[in-house]
């Protein structure tokens, strides 16, 4: 999971951006994401949540995924991305279906035998 | 009725597990089948060039302050000239070339082959687990939803006092249908087409060649409109002092 720097000029008006490398930690933020809310899924069904308590393990979730992930860019979004948006935001409400199946499907497994 | 109701076993293994691995499977088989099928195209001469133009002028336009004005004048002119610039379509030309690409079968085609591949899988699926999976509670989903979801739910079981949370086999077929998108996208690499909505944007915003005269124009517009700015004069600056910071630490 290397995030690939790439040249920001932050004093200039016009951004001088990699599109590669952009793209390609886009890319790794995405799969990084969809691992976590599987693996949280599977987690959360285990442990039993239901309700409310599942959804904001999801979102504990993903915080600490952004919060990993902030960490991983040197807490500099510009030598990484284009904004701060996409490190914290994206990708959350894709990640949260998987989430939603792989919490059922473990919670029936272990649960409801 | 009991709030907790204890499911057989014999549903877990025969009718989740199966279900899933149904799924996966077909999702990775469609993506080898429409590998093998995209594979037998024979492009076409012409609007491979503009494609390949329409390309060329857009790298110039995103790469535009990275050189000079001149420079970048000089190969604005190459595209948009108005006597034999690439991008440059006379108007009769333009619509021969609009009604070719309609008529054209071999695009039909392909369109019709890539939306049956993407429903066909769904459909037969969909009927199969209709047929052999309704009128019993399936699975129990961990959080509670309004009544309103019940009709949609709950679709094989006949009996109204069942909790909302208990839904049918049927559920469970969309909710794996919507949950392994982000599971292929990791088995499967970037490229898969078992994305409907990714699938979507692809085929309304990269239709390569099925209307060059439109794109032409399009890029002839927008690099007409703009307005060159060199962003790297001020690059030595930038590099002086970067080198200075460097020879400092030493």
């Amino acid at each position: 999971m290397a995030t690939q720097d790439k040249r920001s000029d932050t004093s200039d008006f016009p951004e001088i951006i990699n599109t590669d490398n952009l793209q390609s930690n886009m890319k790794s933020i995405y799969y990084s994401r969809t691992f976590l809310s599987i693996i949280g899924g599977v987690i959360a069904g285990i442990w039993g949540f239901t309700g409310f308590t599942g959804f904001v393990f999801y979102f504990v979730v993903m915080l600490a995924a952004s919060f990993g992930l902030a960490a991983k860019a040197k807490f500099s979004a510009d030598s990484y991305f284009d904004s701060w948006n996409r490190v914290l935001l994206d990708g959350i409400l894709g990640g949260l279906m998987s989430f939603v199946l792989f919490w059922t499907f473990a919670y029936d497994i272990v649960h409801i035998f | 009725m009991a709030d907790d109701l204890v499911l057989d076993t014999a549903i877990r293994n025969w009718v989740l597990v199966p279900l899933s691995v149904v799924m996966v499977l077909i999702g990775v088989l469609r993506y080898f089948v429409s590998k093998l099928i995209r594979s037998s195209q024979n492009p076409d001469t012409k609007a491979i060039k503009e494609g390949q133009a329409v390309i060329r002028a857009r790298n110039l336009r995103s790469a535009a302050h990275l050189i000079p004005s001149k420079s970048f004048r000089s190969r604005r002119i190459y595209f948009t000239n108005e006597e034999n610039g690439l991008l440059y379509v006379p108007k009769e030309e333009a619509q021969k070339a609009q009604a070719q690409m309609f008529q054209d079968p071999n695009m039909a085609m392909d369109m019709m082959k890539k939306n049956l591949s993407m429903i066909i899988p769904q459909t037969l699926t969909f009927a199969w687990v209709n047929f052999f999976f309704s009128g019993f509670v399936a699975a129990k989903i961990p959080f509670p939803l309004t009544p309103r979801f019940r009709s949609m739910l709950q679709n094989g079981i006949d009996l109204s006092t069942v909790d909302v949370s208990y839904v049918s086999s049927r559920s469970w077929y969309f909710l794996n249908l919507f949950g392994l998108r982000g599971f292929f996208s990791l088995i499967l690499g970037e490229e898969n087409a078992t994305d409907d909505a990714q699938r979507m944007m692809q085929m309304s915003g990269g239709g390569f060649g099925f209307d060059p005269s439109k794109s032409l124009g399009a890029e002839k517009d927008s690099l007409d409109i703009i307005q060159h700015e060199w962003a790297l004069p001020k690059m030595e600056h930038r590099a002086q002092d970067v080198l200075k910071n460097l020879a400092k630490k030493l």
